[in-house]
């Protein structure tokens, strides 16, 4: 790997029942996958804020992952199904200001679902990469 | 007495029975001959009738945080119960409530308190043989870990297949491993017995007509499940097992050791699983061709009829009613081939790239011992054998059953009866309740709300687990560099009992009170730190979990770099938090220990007097002047068993019990308040009474017959319903000597577009009577004119039963329903044959419909409680498997017809099943909320109540005087759903507050 | 059911004939109050009245070109801690109707004993052209009136009006209407409610022939024509301008964080908004922090942050009333942003602010199989 290569750096907002549980999985197995991903756990994905996904890709990150359980599954009832809505606006404003909405991902992970984390995050990793470095880091006027 | 239980058996039923007798002040036992809980449950990924997962929701929604909060498949642990992995019951002394359980424990040959699920001593083990949780899908080693999930639990040495050659103790880093532990014995005493111990699966093996184990491509059901599951040995790929090839057909046979003259039962679950397996297989490949083979669709369940339409429409899984003799295969492409008689009488040729048999359910040999050790009797099939009207006693008093063990059944009904089997036990045991739990004690939790935050990091190496990965010394360097962080040190096993005792020291000298430990999955130890911070006065929101190994195990050990960098990452993270975590301490709030049961009917009665019989009060309404319900009109049962003399009981033992307040003509007008403290206004017909307090609400306001005004019904004297029938079979007013055919006409207002589902009792109610007629008259010619006969579990004998008697069970479609007319004095059935497709015309002297079960109004109740109705009108529970008699808003269960269609014995167990929720609430003297948990800003709320509208439990309501929300600490389950809608930030969720989420990015980013 | 009345213009003078409605509302005890829009003394403005005493009813002009609040927000004020114990008629364009809708969704309104009159709207200039219009001495309501009679394109008035596609109120109790009607002769009163009705039945007035509402349905339609086709027009340019973060910064390069627009908007209802919380009071180092990051960061800090999350909030209810930019000292577009990220975010879910209060609000429902591409397929 080459030292100066691009490292897109990946806030990930797991739930904390199915996909973080996903990334022990993973780590259990020895699935390999890239470290670029930031495990940050919430209770749900249901409490994931657009704020917060504001915060992290407004911050720097080059992208925002929300983990939730596939729809049905959730521990709460509904809280992936709420994320989901909440996403979808979200992305619709940062899709219409031309803010690369493609920088943040719902992703379903089930607790099960060790290698899937790990393939989705290496896909992340790896369109991150061809996308280059989010832009916001080169303005200091934010 | 004794205030402990055994429960034997740990799968999903022994899971569930425990916790609730353990939610409700029992210490109980878990045993199962397995190194490993979970049971079968735990090879399956996704369930019918929504092809989702929901096991976590089992898990206890009260005092939550003193239970495990993590996915079942990791792990379980609840302070009251105790997992006895390996053990089997060797002998039983004493009686019914003073039972003395004598346990042999074979060894683990791990020791489980050293063993740091490394996975190292799997790595060295020279023995591989095919794993039974991947059923052969998969080689594992001889010493071993179930599933990858349940890295709590230990690894397990396999003695049939270890060779004893010592490569792992060789290796184990923390000296976890004994070849040389011996067989142990413990005596238990115990108040009661719960068997749950489960099925086996059909080995089809001896079916040599399907050449299982002879044609690769032939699987079995359970070793499809694994080949769906995304951590099976495939990844949730589907592959031939003959070239790993995705197949383009597959076929689906039912009935594999179901419905045959050895095994004359249905096992229940087969059809909807290969309905489920068949549906997901096309959600992953919609170009995949499906077919079930089958005799009668059994989807008899709430929402199953629906499931299998959806399967039929939206998913074109294809259906072909007929029983395939044998299978052979194309030795070159190892493709499957058959060929059948259809229903239409033609042949049915077919090829496949893969077949799936749907193996039922057969008990564990083991039982005939078992039986014997437990003095309980078994079936003629070796199931544990159930009193008639009591679904969960055995012979032996003070030995009850549930699950699988009893009769075959699907997951939803055995946690029903795992419930109902407590609340057996809490009855016996009540008096002891809570004298057997026991509560450590801790130090006051120390008032830190001045005091600066002060971090300690503790590095666990693992051994070199961890250590190989990362500079240990560099690492050091960065945490103490940290901000806040006054105290660092590495251990190399944080989690043996010595290191703990010097972090605690630790934590002490140094006046820390943040805490950081970086070792393994929060699952592992996490009860354990847990323990050690509240040894020293620390509330648990106060340490913060690093999962070190799991988190580098899966970075390629070359990369040490990367390994560095997260680890940095990770602890940044976890002190970011612990920095900015307040000290949460836990609230509760007052219970009332009274219940209030809706409805006087079966399931309301028997709601009620389980409840009264476990020493609560509970005040029962009915609506109408007499109690009984829809068992006022049945007069007897297909299994056996006298309806009215159990009515009779029922209300004489309801009258008598002095705990028991019976209103009758009395309807609830009004509920308010939450679990624990519900306030309810009852209304009878003089007047309303004064609001009574109840801690929890059980709903049992039953359903009703549909009325038919289909086939002729109201025109003529000669048809009549099967109740009707029944009635007078009873009464004596039917002349059965005079009848020279009968004609039974099924599924009348069930199973169409107007009603999609099953009404479950009316395939056993024509069985029934047409055994009752025959019995009383053999020459009556008996039509059953079916779309599918539901004799699912042990009825299935019954339908042969009266196969044999001569009553011909005639098929016909939902499309091609048979006709009725009425031509002077003589009525004229007349149907298709399925087999010539000729018209099949009866004139019969008596037409019988068998009319399903409609729910009643429910709207105005469920609009009272804020609950939810299914699309058919029914009370829609919280989970359709794993809470199926809660509901989403908790307090308030669910029994009885106004769940779903089902019969007698099935309500009894439900409504046990509901009392013994219920009186998992009111057995508490407080209802203790979560650390996690929800509260208002009330100078910032705007009273927008978009929180209300989102958060899923009610939890929270507007104060309309102030204009603001409040949260019920007790009711709130800690998802933060209110704070992702809050606007202004008024809502914030303990432990995950907005400035701390975006100082852990900041720390990040 | 809507009943269509038809109420004879006294004289030619349009403004007269309404005063006498009004005045009828409040003499024949329909209403006890009035919340109406009237002229300013000065003539140079034009401000919401709460008026109870029909004398004071002066210079009632609800037709006026200007709109200077968001008036769902004075509804709001007026009956948020307790409905209002008597019947209050509010006048209300079109955009202050949808916006209240909104708010009583939101509980920050209540309609109880609330009379709503909606009235056809062409349009309203900025206060500031209003009151240049009045000091140049010209009577800017009777030229507005007049070009709206002539038909006239009138490119000085809001941006926002001018792509405004709801020209007629929504869920009006009674609906003064204008549109497509030769208002030198009779206007049409329509009733949308029994309360609506029951205010024809005591005005006396007459059921409308069929023709004169067919007529208006027509321009109406033809209306929304041509405002839609303004309205795509003004946003792809606003698209243009603002899209992607090098434009974006330009854009909001003026913004000096007042917060002026929140202040201003109807559906920013928070009694205080999150980024005037503690969560926001930060600690020095962490200022520090974000400096080291970039080497140095704009002070004061999160202006992106700060519209991007109110538009989070609010965009699926943004009604397009353009008052943040009317309230913006420094002419960012904050207006055509929020109408071109609303119009986008509302499609998703079919859901248009205001249409009704059976319509649930996007984020507090969800189905259990919708928005499949959102989560990312792998």
């Amino acid at each position: 790997m080459q030292e100066d290569e691009f490292e897109p750096n990946i806030v990930g907002l797991l739930c904390h029942w199915c996909t973080y549980t996903a990334a022990d999985l993973a780590g259990t197995t020895r699935t390999q996958y890239p470290t670029n991903i930031r495990p940050i756990q919430t209770m749900c994905s249901g409490m994931v804020d657009p704020v917060y996904v504001l915060w992290a890709l407004l911050g720097g990150a080059d992208g925002v992952m929300i983990g939730a359980c596939h729809p049905a599954d959730c521990h709460y009832v509904s809280g992936n199904y709420k994320c989901r809505r909440k996403t979808a606006v979200l992305k619709s404003i940062l899709n219409t200001l031309g803010l690369e909405d493609d920088r943040v991902w719902l992703c379903w992970i089930s607790a099960a679902e060790g290698q899937k984390f790990a393939n989705t995050v290496a896909k992340m990793v790896d369109e991150l990469k061809k996308k280059g470095p989010n832009p916001i880091n080169a303005y200091w006027s934010t | 007495m004794v205030g402990a239980v055994l429960v034997i058996g740990a799968g999903i039923g022994g899971i569930k029975c425990s916790l609730d007798l353990a939610e409700s002040g029992f210490k109980v036992y878990l045993a199962d001959q397995s190194p490993f809980i979970g049971g079968t449950l735990a090879q399956l990924d996704r369930w019918f009738p929504d092809n989702h997962c929901g096991m976590c929701k089992i898990l206890p929604i009260f005092s939550r945080d003193e239970s495990s909060q993590f996915c079942l498949r990791r792990g379980l642990y609840h302070p009251n119960i105790e997992l006895l992995p390996l053990s089997t019951v060797s002998q039983i002394d004493g009686n019914t409530g003073n039972f003395q359980a004598t346990l042999s424990i074979k060894p683990r040959g791990v020791r489980k308190e050293l063993c740091v699920s490394c996975d190292l001593c799997a790595q060295v083990c020279p023995v591989e043989v095919p794993s039974e949780f991947n059923e052969g899908l998969e080689n594992r080693k001889a010493i071993y870990l179930r599933n990858p999930l349940a890295i709590s639990s230990g690894y397990a040495i396999d003695w049939g297949s270890c060779t004893k050659c010592g490569a792992c103790v060789e290796k184990c880093p923390t000296d976890a491993i004994d070849l040389s532990q011996e067989e142990e014995t413990r005596k238990l005493d115990v108040g009661a017995i719960v068997l749950s111990a489960g099925f086996e699966e059909f080995n089809p093996r001896p079916w040599s007509q399907y050449g299982y184990k002879r044609h690769p491509n032939v699987i079995t059901s359970i070793q499809f499940e694994r080949m769906l599951s995304a951590s099976g040995p495939t990844a949730g790929e589907i592959l031939r097992p003959s070239d790993n090839q995705p197949p383009k057909s597959i076929a689906f046979l039912q009935c594999v050791g179901s419905r045959t003259k050895e095994r004359d039962y249905c096992s229940s679950a087969c059809c909807m699983y290969a309905l489920k397996e068949a549906v997901l297989a096309k959600e992953k490949n919609p170009e995949l061709d499906t077919e079930i083979f089958y005799m009668d669709l059994r989807a008899f369940g709430k929402g199953y009829y629906r499931y299998y339409e959806q399967a039929k429409g939206e998913f074109g899984v294809k259906f072909t009613r007929c029983r395939i003799p044998t299978i052979k295969q194309d030795p070159a492409t190892k493709n499957l081939f058959f060929t059948a008689i259809g229903e239409d009488g033609g042949l049915v040729r077919r090829e496949f790239d893969l077949v799936v048999l749907s193996v039922g359910q057969t008990p564990s040999p083991r039982f005939l011992e078992l039986g014997e050790v437990l003095g309980i009797e078994l079936n003629k099939w070796g199931f544990c054998k159930t009193q008639e009207l009591s679904p969960t006693e055995t012979s032996q008093d003070g030995v009850f059953v549930c699950g699988s063990a009893s009769a075959p059944k699907d997951i939803a009904d055995t946690l029903v009866e795992a419930s109902a089997a407590a609340c057996q036990v809490s009855k016996l045991l009540s008096s002891q309740r809570g004298q057997l739990i026991t509560t450590k004690d801790y130090p006051e939790e120390l008032d830190l709300s001045e005091a600066e935050a002060r971090a300690a990091i503790f590095l666990c190496t693992c051994g070199e687990e961890i250590a190989s990965m990362l500079d240990m010394e560099e690492m050091l360097d960065f945490a103490k560099g940290l901000p806040g962080v006054v105290y660092v040190e590495q251990t190399p096993y944080l989690c043996q009992k010595d290191a703990l005792e010097q972090v605690k020291g630790k934590i002490k000298e140094h006046e820390v009170n943040r805490v950081v430990f970086a070792a393994c999955s929060d699952i592992t130890y996490e009860k354990l730190f847990i323990d050690a911070m509240r040894d020293v006065g620390l509330t648990p929101s106060l340490l913060e979990l690093v999962n070190f190994r799991e988190q580098l195990c899966s970075i390629n050990p070359d990369h040490k770099k990367q390994a560095m960098e997260k680890a940095k990452i990770l602890v940044a993270i976890a002190l970011e938090r612990v920095r900015t975590q307040e000290p949460l301490h836990l609230v509760s709030q007052n219970v009332e220990h009274q219940a209030l049961v809706i409805g006087g009917g079966l399931a309301g009665l028997t709601a009620a007097l389980s409840l009264a019989e476990q020493g609560f009060e509970v005040q029962l309404a009915e609506r109408t002047a007499e109690l009984g319900g829809n068992l006022r009109h049945i007069f007897s049962i297909l299994e056996g068993g006298d309806p009215q003399a159990l009515r009779q009981n029922l209300i004489k033992r309801v009258e008598e019990n002095p705990l028991i307040r019976l209103h009758t003509e009395t309807e609830v007008i009004e509920v308010s308040g939450y679990a624990g403290n519900f306030e309810a206004v009852l209304k009878d017909t003089d007047s309303t009474h004064e609001p009574i307090k109840v801690g929890a609400i059980i709903i049992a306001t039953g359903g009703e017959a549909y009325e038919p005004n289909e086939y002729c019904y109201d025109q003529s004297e000669s048809v009549m319903t099967q109740a009707e029938l029944e009635q007078q079979l009873a009464s004596g007013k039917l002349d059965v000597t005079e009848l020279g055919s009968v004609v039974m006409i099924q599924c009348v207002g069930s199973r169409d577009k107007e009603r999609p589902y099953c009404s479950r009792v009316c395939c056993s109610q024509a069985i029934k009577n047409s055994l009752s007629l025959k019995e009383r008259n053999p020459e009556i010619d008996i039509f059953v004119l079916h779309r599918d006969v539901m004799s699912y579990g042990f009825k299935e004998e019954y339908y042969s039963q009266a196969r044999e008697k001569g009553v011909l069970f005639v098929n016909y479609d939902l499309d091609r329903k048979p006709e009725v007319t009425i031509e002077g004095e003589r009525l004229i059935v007349q149907t298709i044959e399925p087999t010539t497709g000729g018209v099949l015309k009866i004139e019969p002297d008596l037409l019988i419909l068998s009319t399903g079960i409609v729910p009643n109004d429910n709207n105005i109740l469920a609009q009272m409680l804020n609950l939810e109705l299914t699309e058919d009108g029914f009370f829609k529970e919280a989970e359709v498997k794993f809470r199926p008699v809660d509901f989403v808003i908790n307090g308030i269960f669910l029994c009885g017809l106004a769940h779903s269609p089902r019969g007698i014995t099935e309500t009894i167990a439900q409504a046990q099943a509901a009392a013994q929720r219920a009186a998992s609430i009111l057995s508490r003297e407080r209802l203790e909320s979560g650390r996690v948990g929800s509260e208002v800003n009330e100078r910032r709320c705007s009273g927008c109540e978009l929180c209300v509208s989102a958060c899923p439990y009610n939890a929270r309501f507007k104060d309309t005087d102030k204009g603001v929300v409040v949260v019920i600490e007790a009711l709130c389950q800690g998802c933060g759903a209110c704070v992702a809608i809050c606007p202004s930030g008024a809502a914030k969720l303990r432990g995950f507050t907005d400035k701390q989420v975006f100082s852990v990015m900041d720390a990040v980013i | 059911m809507t009943r269509s009345a038809i109420l004879e213009v006294q004289n030619g003078n349009l403004i007269e004939t309404l005063n006498n409605l009004w005045r009828q509302l409040l003499e024949k005890g329909l209403v006890d109050a009035l919340l109406i829009p009237q002229e300013l003394p000065s003539g140079i403005n034009v401000v919401q009245t709460l008026v109870s005493d029909v004398q004071k009813l002066e210079s009632p002009n609800p037709l006026s070109p200007v709109m200077p609040v968001n008036t769902a927000r004075i509804v709001s004020q007026m009956t948020k801690v307790t409905p209002s114990p008597k019947k209050v008629g509010v006048v209300l364009r079109s955009c202050e109707l949808r916006a209240l809708i909104e708010l009583v969704k939101l509980k920050q309104a209540s309609l109880e004993n609330i009379v709503l009159i909606g009235i056809d709207c062409f349009g309203t200039y900025s206060v500031k052209d209003y009151k240049n219009l009045a000091q140049d001495g010209s009577s800017p309501k009777d030229a507005f009136i007049k070009a709206v009679r002539e038909g006239k394109e009138d490119p000085s008035l809001r941006q926002v009006c001018q792509m405004c596609e709801y020209p007629i109120p929504m869920n009006a109790d009674i609906t003064i209407g204008l549109i497509g009607i030769d208002f030198e002769k009779s206007i049409l009163i329509q009733a949308s409610s029994t309360e609506g009705e029951a205010i024809l039945e005591a005005l006396e007035l007459t059921d409308s022939p069929e023709a004169e509402v067919t007529k208006r349905d027509e321009a109406i339609a033809k209306l929304i024509e041509q405002r839609t086709k303004k309205r795509d027009e003004i946003l792809e340019q606003t698209q243009k301008d603002i899209s992607g973060i090098d434009n974006l910064m330009r854009t909001l390069a003026p913004c000096i964080n007042c917060h002026n627009c929140r202040d201003v908007c109807p559906l920013c209802f928070c009694k205080e908004c999150f980024f005037d919380s503690p969560t926001f009071e930060m600690e020095s180092e962490k200022y520090l922090g974000w400096s080291e990051r970039k080497g140095t960061i704009r002070m004061p800090t999160h202006t992106l942050l700060f519209h991007l999350t109110r538009m989070s909030h609010m965009v699926t209810s943004c009604v397009g009333c353009g008052m943040c930019y009317e309230a913006c000292p420094n002419e960012v577009p904050v207006a055509n942003i929020f109408r071109l990220v609303g119009l986008n975010t509302q499609k998703i879910f079919d859901y248009v602010p205001g249409r009704s209060l059976e319509d649930e609000l996007p984020v507090t429902t969800y189905q259990e199989r919708e928005l499949l591409g959102v989560p990312e397929k792998l």
